[in-house]
């Protein structure tokens, strides 16, 4: 045993594989420790925010300690991301439209242009422009107001009694807060999704799920395969051909079309993230039958197995102590198989809305869906379904890694 | 070697995965590709007509000149199935549905309803129409000018005929308007006089619906109802079936073109309305075209590459469009919520649920959802919210707002999220969680409901979501499940609902029209419609309550203003209170969303035209005169 191990953790791929697993176990069994909060919790009201740091607005008026840094480039970067070239070009083009001469305007004096900007620019003049083009005037004619303004902004409150607006003080533009004295600061490493929830602890968490449905519907399509392999491939006659029957039904039957017949009839409101392994599990074990039963024809025949038979042994005690030791790596190996290829049916079923619930638990097929429903492909919302797509690939990949270097240390026609 | 073959294996396996797992990403590509048309090769085959510098566009036989052809989007789902205007069942959406906002692009109503000024406008008819003086029937003549496709004039005898064909072979429209409907009948060729149904006042029993039949019902012409009607041989099934290629028509579009990829209108250049008693000259587009869509996203994708010039389609944020990535997009109005709300998405309690006969529980979850949520997240704020728009029956248009008393009815409304206020409303009613497991029961048995919406109705599905969310936080256990929407809508429909999956369940409401906030008003709460079978109309929830019934029946002959308003201020305290139902958020008539790379001069907010046209897609009753507004943004 200790011997196959070590043979088995040389296989370079077997331990990249390996590792990848173990570092999404650690990220599923960390990640909850240190953010604690229920990964389907709506937080964001607004769909697909985008991923980066959240720092509250009202909580940094009021932090302790206020800083006054003056750097030099904060008022071009301030003006460089309200009022960017490309907006001053097209400030340009409606000037000209409008009458004034070209040459009056210089797009990379601001202060001049803003001001025959304002000097001239009426949001009533549509200048035979399409509405789009007017109404994207409207918004910049907006949001340059005050652009090159250096007094501070004056915070009011309401006075509960008068209900008059009273200065409580004044944020002037060279004030910092340091992240650190915020009292609310949220990070979103991948935003948020749809619905508003934390796309990070969504998947973390749907990971886990479908690592889960992934191991019961493999041990289920495993066990049912061995089981039925061992029994048809060693007792042979009528009870091979009985079992070969079953298979070969199930064969035939695409495995996908009769998983998402077997779903649809369940329902969902009994569709959790179980039954939908144990229906996966169900109908996939179809190869590993197979597969056994003619290693375990070929070893039937062996000297040692007669030996076994000629001592008495029961069918059972040479069914486990005699054939199945010699097929045990090729279980293990069709078990990684399996694990993966459920992964992927699993996402594959909640794309098509046939998955498990989605008031109970998130999983990699689901918040594809979601992303997929609310057009986040064909919006540029890549972080809501791309950590998705990876996640899986790298779940999928590292077995069928790990399912190589196995198969290159038990496969005496690989071994090197 | 041996490397090789791994190597190769593991691309293979990565290639498989990725196909398999990456399927969001990438079924929607050939969607696009079949979206967008396929320009190249149909046009080497078919060089037929080539106007030599417009962009153009294949369609079937011949290709259509982009700068001729307005392209629409969200209305036609799979292909057309006839012609025939007395059926309800043609699956052709670009020029039969008659409605409040009837669609008049190829047949056409008397009157125009205008949603955005509650007034009618005379199409077919000539002048407004007239009540006797005693509210017993209404008369009003038809145009002079206003002609058939075959050249022949419209007359009040065609009027009269398509009413007698409808009651006679009982159609959708004569089964629902013929207890309200006593007889159309021609006084002369120009003259037509609608006979009501009197009430025990010896006035018409509901003037509403009377009123409103002149524009939401097509004329269709006698000389070809009789050679239908001699063609199927006076069988209602076989009439309704029809195919109807022979129709004659009197409206500025017939058909072009149509196959399971795409419908193709073109424009009658004998249309009547160019005569100056209407519009006084023809629609701009020549043809009019609504590609086939696989989904929304496909739809979406075809508008954003400018394939689409008018989508009235949900597009989830569709300000990115142009905020973002620029494009040249436009909705009716420049800021959330984009569209004028016209019905109120709702979700009706199965009242013969267990425990939802329970006021405390049905209050309890309308007042512990998150409505700010649902809006920002699942209309992605393309609706006004219920703080701009207190709660009520009326849609937010203000013509609507001002027939009720909003002061009368503040102390009901409830802003949502109240998750306190609902878990003390239970506690009080003694609806607690007695044996710990986290769940409240009533009389022994835990309060566990399933919210339903169907599958694939994205923005009815995510609210869905919240409501379930917010049952958790008050301890009742409110699970989703969305069917396929041929299921839903048997179900739906048909009373009794079952005992699980339709505890809680989406829904619509009337929009704007003639009859509303009447209307919508009755289908929300009327007990007529209170457990009952094959029910389009509403109350799926199966809500009575006689005081609202009294109500709902005097308003239509009630002209007194005051009168009206206290009535409606009534009902809507009546809606409040019982909570049989409540609205999620608010809905558009129809989603407006216009490309403006090929055609511009749109509908939209403070355009400037009198009357104002309505953000409706150009085709639903006063919008369509848009079609004679826009123009071309490169001539």
């Amino acid at each position: 045993m200790k011997h196959t191990l070590r043979q088995v953790f040389h296989s370079g791929k077997f331990v990249a594989g390996f590792c990848i697993l173990v570092a999404l176990l650690l990220l599923i069994a960390i990640y909850p420790l240190f953010v604690k909060g229920d990964p389907l919790a709506i937080i964001g009201q607004g769909t697909f925010f985008p991923p980066g740091t959240y720092v509250n607005t009202y909580d940094s008026i009021y932090a302790p300690n206020t800083y006054t840094l003056n750097l030099k480039d904060a008022a071009a970067n301030r003006i460089a991301q309200r009022l960017p070239e490309k907006d001053r070009e097209e400030m340009k083009t409606w000037l000209v439209a409008y009458g004034i001469p070209e040459e009056q305007i210089d797009v990379n004096d601001i202060k001049a242009l803003l001001d025959i900007w304002f000097e001239n620019y009426d949001p009533n003049e549509s200048l035979g422009m399409i509405y789009a083009k007017q109404r994207y005037y409207q918004r910049l004619n907006d949001s340059i107001r005050n652009l090159l303004s250096i007094e501070g902004v004056i915070l009011a409150e309401k006075n509960p009694e008068t209900g008059e607006l009273q200065e409580v003080g004044i944020v002037n533009q060279t004030d910092y807060v340091n992240i650190n004295e915020v009292a609310n600061v949220r990070v979103l490493p991948l935003g948020t999704d749809n619905f508003g929830r934390d796309v990070l602890t969504e998947l973390v968490r749907a990971t886990a799920v479908s690592l889960e449905i992934g191991l019961v519907a493999g041990v289920i399509a495993t066990l049912i395969g061995l089981t039925l392999g061992l029994l048809a491939g060693y007792i042979g006659g009528w009870v091979d051909d009985f079992i070969m029957f079953i298979t070969n039904l199930f064969t035939v039957i695409p495995s996908f079309v009769l998983l998402i017949l077997i779903s649809f009839s369940i329902g969902q409101e009994k569709r959790g993230a179980v039954t939908i392994a144990i229906v996966i599990g169900l109908t996939s074990w179809v190869w590993t039958t197979r597969a056994v039963r003619s290693q375990v024809m070929s070893l039937r025949n062996r000297d040692h197995v007669n030996l076994s038979k000629l001592s008495g042994h029961s069918i059972f005690y040479i069914i486990t102590h005699d054939i199945f030791p010699y097929i045990a790596s090729y279980v293990v190996m069709a078990l990684i198989l399996q694990i993966s290829s459920a992964i992927l049916a699993e996402a594959s079923l909640s794309i098509l809305g046939l998955g498990p619930r989605t008031t109970d638990v998130p999983t990699l097929g689901l918040m594809m869906n979601w992303a997929m429903i609310y057009q986040a492909h064909i919006m540029g919302r890549w972080w809501a379904y791309l950590p998705v797509i990876i996640m899986i690939a790298l779940i999928t990949f590292s077995m069928n890694l790990m399912n190589t270097g196995l198969d290159q240390v038990f496969n005496p026609t690989l071994r090197e | 070697m041996k490397r090789r073959i791994t190597i190769l294996s593991i691309l293979l396996v990565l290639a498989v995965v990725l196909s398999a797992c990456g399927g969001t990403a990438t079924t929607e590509v050939p969607a696009e590709t079949t979206a967008a048309p396929t320009e190249p090769t149909e046009k080497t085959e078919e060089p037929t007509e080539a106007p030599t510098e417009t962009e153009e566009v294949p369609s079937g036989e011949v290709v259509l000149p982009r700068k001729e052809t307005m392209y629409f989007n969200g209305q036609q789902w799979g292909s057309v199935v006839c012609w025939n205007p007395y059926s309800s069942s043609c699956n052709n959406a670009m020029t039969i549905a008659q409605q409040d906002n009837a669609r008049v692009l190829m047949f056409e109503t008397p009157y125009l309803y205008n949603m955005l000024d509650g007034q009618v406008y005379p199409l077919l008819a000539d002048g407004d129409f007239a009540w006797d003086e005693g509210r017993t029937q209404i008369t009003f003549k038809i145009k002079p000018a206003a002609h058939w496709s075959d050249g022949t004039p419209v007359t009040a005898e065609d009027v009269a005929y398509t009413w007698a064909t409808h009651v006679k072979y009982d159609t959708a429209t004569g089964a629902s308007n013929k207890a309200y409907i006593a007889d159309i009948v021609a006084e002369d060729a120009q003259t037509v006089v609608i006979k009501a149904v009197l009430g025990e006042n010896g006035q018409a029993l509901n003037p509403l619906l009377v009123q409103s039949y002149l524009s939401s019902n097509y004329v269709i012409q006698k000389a070809w109802t009789q050679k239908l009607e001699a063609r199927v041989g006076e069988d209602s099934a076989a009439l309704l079936t029809d195919p109807a290629d022979d129709v004659v028509w009197s409206g500025p579009y017939t058909k072009f073109y149509t196959d399971d990829t795409k419908v193709i209108l073109i424009r009658d250049e004998n249309y009547w309305g160019q005569d100056a008693s209407m519009w006084g000259k023809l629609p701009i587009p020549k043809y009019l075209g609504h590609m086939i869509y696989k989904d929304n996203a496909a739809g979406t994708t075809a508008f954003k590459a400018g394939e689409v010039d008018v989508s009235q389609q949900f597009i989830a944020n569709v300000q990115d469009l142009w905020l973002k990535e620029g494009l040249p997009v436009s909705t009716y109005l420049p800021e959330a919520p984009y569209h004028i709300g016209a019905s109120l998405p709702t979700a009706f309690f199965n009242l013969g649920s267990y425990g939802l006969d329970q006021l405390a529980v049905r209050k309890a979850i309308a007042i512990a959802v998150d409505y700010d949520t649902i809006i920002a997240n699942a209309m992605t704020n393309q609706s006004a919210t219920f703080d701009q728009v207190p709660r009520s029956l009326m849609n937010p248009t203000p013509g609507e707002q001002a027939l009720y008393d909003h002061d009368a009815v503040k102390d009901l409304q409830f802003a949502g999220k109240d998750i306190e206020g609902a878990k003390k409303l239970l506690d009080d009613a003694g609806i607690v969680d007695t044996d710990g497991d986290g769940w409240r029961e009533f009389e022994g048995q835990n309060l566990h409901y399933v919210a339903t919406a169907p599958n694939g109705w994205s923005d009815w599905q995510a609210a869905i979501e919240v409501v379930a969310a917010a049952g958790k936080e008050i301890g009742i256990d409110i699970t989703t499940n969305y069917p396929e929407w041929a299921v839903y809508q048997t179900i739906v429909t048909n009373w009794p609902l079952p005992e699980k999956d339709f505890d809680i369940f989406m829904m619509w409401s009337d929009g704007a029209g003639p009859t509303q906030p009447w209307s919508r008003i009755r289908h929300l709460m009327s007990s007529e419609f209170a457990e009952t079978t094959n029910n389009w109309n509403g109350n799926w929830g199966g809500y009575k309550n006689a005081d609202a019934d009294a109500l709902i029946q005097a308003i239509p002959s009630m002209t007194d203003e005051a009168a009206l308003k206290e009535a409606y201020t009534e009902l809507v305290r009546i809606y409040l209170t019982d909570i049989p139902s409540f609205t999620l958020m608010y809905r558009p008539q129809s989603f407006h969303t216009v490309n403006e790379s090929v055609w511009t001069n749109f509908p939209h907010e403070g355009d400037g035209t009198v009357p104002p046209v309505p953000p409706l897609d150009l085709m639903d009753g006063w919008s369509v005169a848009g079609l004679y507004n826009v123009t071309l943004v490169n001539p």
